[in-house]
Formats: C-alpha cells, structure tokens, sequence
C-alpha cells in the first residue's frame, strides 16, 4: 500500500468541494487518476502557512502549486494522461497557457478585487477560516496580490485606468471561454471519454465561476449561457464527487446564515429540489 | 477581442511606405524583442505586405503600448502582434479566415503557450539570471544613452521585470527550472508540428509567424551560455520549420538573414 497522500486545501461550498481554483484543480486530478487523496479542509484551527495552498504531504515530501503536485502524482503512477496522443499532451498546455493568460485575470477579479464581491462573499468566507488576528490581515493580503497580478500582467499602457484593464480582461475571459466551449463541442471532455488533466484545469477554473453566488455576476452569465460548459462542470461534480459533497455540506451549513443561505441547502437535496437562480441584475 | 477599426481604415490600401520601428540591432536589442520584431516581420512577409525595417534607439519610447515593435501604416501606429494582426485583417488580409473555430481555439492556445513560456523565460534569462544581466543585458539597453541614464534605466527595467516575475509564480525559479520550461514548450509545438510543414498544414498563420520569430532568434543570438538554443536544437522538425520560413520568406526575397549576434 503506498504512503497516504494528504492534500490540504481551501474547503469547499455552493455544491462544490472547494471554493479555491488551484485546489479544486488537485482534487479533481486526483479522482480522475485514482490517486488515493486524503482531504484535510483548512480551517481556523489549521496551523500551516496559507500562502501555498493546496500543500500535498507524504511521508518524505511536501509539495505546492497545482503543476508541481500533479506531476508528483503522475510519478507515483498516478496519471489521468496515459491515453492522450502526444500531440493531444501539445494541446494540454497549450489550453492550460490560454485558461491562466486570458481566464485567470478575470476569475481573480470577480473573486477578490470586485468589492460587491470581495466583501460579501470571499472575505467572510476565508477569515472564517483564518484564526484570528490573522483573519484580519490575510484576506487583504490576498486580495492585494491578485490586483497587483491583475495591473503588472495586464494593466500596461495604453490603458492607463484601472477601468480600461477591467474592461479588457473581462472580455478576454469572455471570448475564452467562447473558444473553450467551441473546443468542447459535444464531447464529454476535451479529450474522448476519460477526463484528463486539461479537464481537471478547465473544471478548476470554472467551477467556482460557475457555482459560488455573487453580487456582480457578468461573468458568470456568460457562462451560463455557454450550456455545454455548465454541463461539463456538473457532469463532473455528479460522477465524481456526489459522495464527497454530503462531508463539506456539514461544515458550512451553519456559515451560510446569509442571503446565500439557500444554496447549502442545494448540497443535499440536489437532485429533488428546482435550483433558485436569484442572482440580482446587475 | 480587441479594437474594431472605422470603414476609413478598410478603404485605405496597404502604403508602400509602412514602416515598422525597433531598437538598434547591433548593439541595443535584446533577446525578447528581437524575437518580437522577428514575428511581426515573418507574419507581415506571409501576408506579402511590404514593410521596411527602421532601427531606432528610443522605439520603445515612441511606440504607443511602450513595447517593439510597432508599426506605422498611413496615419495609424500599431504595436505588438496581437494588435498587428487586428489592424491587418481591417484591411482585408487574414491567415487564419480558412480555420474553423476549433482551430482557431487551438491556434490562440498555442500562441498562449508561446507567450507564457517562450517569452517568459527569454525575459527571466535577460533581466533575473545574473550572468546574463551583468555581461550582455545591462550593456546592451542602456548603450544609447550617456552615464548615469544608462545604468538608472537598465536598473529600473530590471526592477520591473523582476515584479512581473514574482507576480506570476516565476520569481523563485531557478534557471534550470526555466530551461525545463523551455524543453517542455518546445517539446509540445514539435509534437504539435509532427511532420507537416506549417502548424495549420500546408498554409502559414500567425502562429507559425510567432513561433518562427521566437526560435530563430534564440538560435541566432548569442548568449552567455548555449544552453537556451541546445534546448530547441533537440527537436530536428522546428530546425527544419525556421529553416524553411527563413528560405521562403527571407531570403527567397532578397531580404537576407535577421540573424544578429550579440557579443
């Protein structure tokens, strides 16, 4: 039996098992490969560094970021590729380059530099997780360094105003996810009938878009429009992590005392209950 | 995406007059922006649109994002290749109408991959690898200007790259991880190339034009160490892709080699 791998990570809410892109990305790896993952959610009382979630642990190893653990676990022979042509293994990265060059920049955004967003979603969901006096500073902090991302990355001349930069990643966001849905077409995943890598990125990137309630939402309508992505995401979530769903729903259950407070109840009654789409218009 | 040009700009022919600006060639330009340059003239020849060359010291200033090259076409000055084509399909000319959508997805993912690696790893071994910045960089970009501008300039270029690096996760790299970064991308566009002569078969696009500029410069420039061009070398179809894009494009209308060396 191979050592137990341990992944901490951001937990998860609205239907998802985690609510942190680079960690869903891990997870659903993992189901795909078969790789045995141990999750432990980060919570208040977690008592690591935050700033390299999700961390995976073995007996002699730790290892950070998305890339590096999945590579790890392709060593261990855990690997979602071993199907995929070489030149399909080509298209992988090159999807991989397009979702972190034209997606990112707006799901970072929406998730920590929109303020509608910022302070009624994310912040009270992470300091939730933080203990305190952390909880204070740690938010902030990460919400200064998708910004700093955001501007150093996008925000060059000749857009000057922080507006003009909004505007241009949000329409890149746009037109990728036109070009992802266009490249999904009617399959089941990007590549065949298994899921792979790329699948697990893509799913990363956009489950939370998709899922998580907010405030100001234009991107998360484009995305809905676009049926064959939204199907994916759920097709996903239904097959490979119905079971796991019931364990975060107790968690957070008691946290979502707000306007949100419907859509725990989503976790458990999935399949009974009509979703209510009460997003505001913006 | 991008800007959508007035019916003016449509009307008006391509000029025999258009222009495209860079840094000095000899002595002020560096790696990431020859190959810059490199792609916007490949991508220009493959359009058969005339362009002439000019090399100019302060290009980065005049050009309107602030990056090389740019181009000046009737009254209109565009810069960087994704704008290039933009302005050049205004105009009626397109390499890529022929693709259907999936593979125009797949040709802006590739031209992602290019950017995210390619490019990024040039601007890591330019401005953060010591050796590099100490005998070629500094020299070279600060060589138009008199002291002190020149070290204050090359400092504060290095000191925004170096924040562009950390931002994206490439601030703790070490170069070995960079060149493994390089082998993987070119690994991939090998892959993806196979044995056909362009990306898109038989016909070049602007991914070819963009991938074209980025190899054949890392495999003329001279660096501190041949480790960056031995990465590319290892892979005989995308020696054979830029040597057939040279002979096509390059020489075959007597333009001569763009190779430069920097010693």
């Amino acid at each position: 039996m191979a050592a137990p791998l341990e992944l901490s990570c951001w937990g998860g809410g609205w239907g998802l098992p985690s609510v942190h892109s680079e960690s869903l990305v891990v997870m659903a790896y993992a189901k795909f490969s078969g790789a045995p993952l141990k999750v432990n959610v980060i919570d208040n009382t977690w008592r690591g560094s935050r700033g390299d979630v999700p961390i995976l642990t073995t007996e002699d190893n730790i290892v950070s970021q998305p890339a590096k653990i999945l590579n790890f676990l392709r060593k261990q022979k855990y690997n979602a590729d071993y199907e995929l042509s070489a030149r399909q293994g080509a298209d992988t990265l090159a999807y991989i380059a397009l979702l972190e060059e034209k997606l990112l920049p707006a799901v970072l955004h929406t998730f920590w530099v929109e303020n509608d967003n910022y302070f009624t979603v994310t912040k009270p969901w992470f300091a939730s997780r933080i203990p305190f006096p952390l909880s204070l500073i740690l938010p902030g902090r990460m919400s200064k360094g998708a910004l700093n991302r955001i501007l150093l990355t996008r925000g060059e001349p000749p857009l000057y105003h922080l507006q003009e930069v909004e505007a241009q990643i949000y329409r890149d966001a746009k037109e990728c996810l036109n070009l992802l849905s266009h490249r999904l077409g009617t399959s089941q995943f990007f590549f065949g009938d298994m899921p792979s890598t790329l699948d697990a990125y893509v799913f990363g990137f956009l489950a939370p878009l998709y899922k998580v309630r907010f405030p100001k939402v234009q991107l998360q309508e484009h995305l809905k429009q676009l049926s064959n992505l939204c199907r994916f995401c759920d097709d996903i979530l239904n097959s490979y992590f119905r079971h796991s769903l019931g364990a975060f729903s107790c968690v957070n259950r008691n946290q979502q005392q707000t306007d949100f407070g419907e859509a725990s109840l989503l976790l458990d009654k999935k399949r009974s209950m009509p979703i209510c789409r009460n997003s505001p218009s913006l | 995406m991008g800007k959508s040009y007035p019916q003016t700009i449509a009307a008006e022919p391509w000029p025999e007059n258009a222009t495209l600006y860079q840094q000095l060639k000899g002595e002020q330009i560096l790696l990431s922006d020859n190959a810059a340059s490199l792609a916007v003239q490949a991508f220009l020849q493959m359009c058969n649109l005339p362009i002439k060359v000019v090399c100019r010291a302060n290009a980065e200033y005049m050009s309107p994002s602030g990056k090389v090259p740019f181009i000046h076409v009737g009254n209109q000055v565009v810069s960087e290749l994704g704008p290039i084509v933009q302005f050049v399909k205004a105009k009626g000319h397109s390499l890529s109408d022929g693709l259907d959508e999936v593979q125009k997805a797949e040709m802006k993912a590739y031209m992602e991959l290019v950017n995210n690696m390619l490019l990024t790893a040039e601007l890591y071994l330019q401005w953060c690898d010591e050796a590099t910045v100490g005998e070629i960089t500094h020299a070279r970009y600060g060589s138009p200007y008199p002291w002190p501008l020149n070290h204050i300039l090359a400092y504060q270029k290095q000191w925004e790259v170096r924040r562009k690096m950390k931002a994206i996760g490439w601030g703790k790299k070490t170069l070995d991880q960079v060149l493994e970064d390089v082998d993987q991308c070119c690994q991939a566009l090998s892959q993806r190339l196979g044995t056909q002569p362009y990306f898109f078969n038989k016909q070049p696009t602007e991914l070819d034009a963009l991938v074209f500029g980025h190899l054949y410069t890392i495999l003329t420039t001279q660096l501190t160490s041949d480790e960056l061009s031995e990465k590319v070398k290892n892979y005989s179809n995308l020696l054979a892709f830029c040597r057939r894009i040279e002979q096509h494009y390059f020489e075959d209308r007597g333009k001569g080699s763009s190779s430069i060396r920097l010693s």
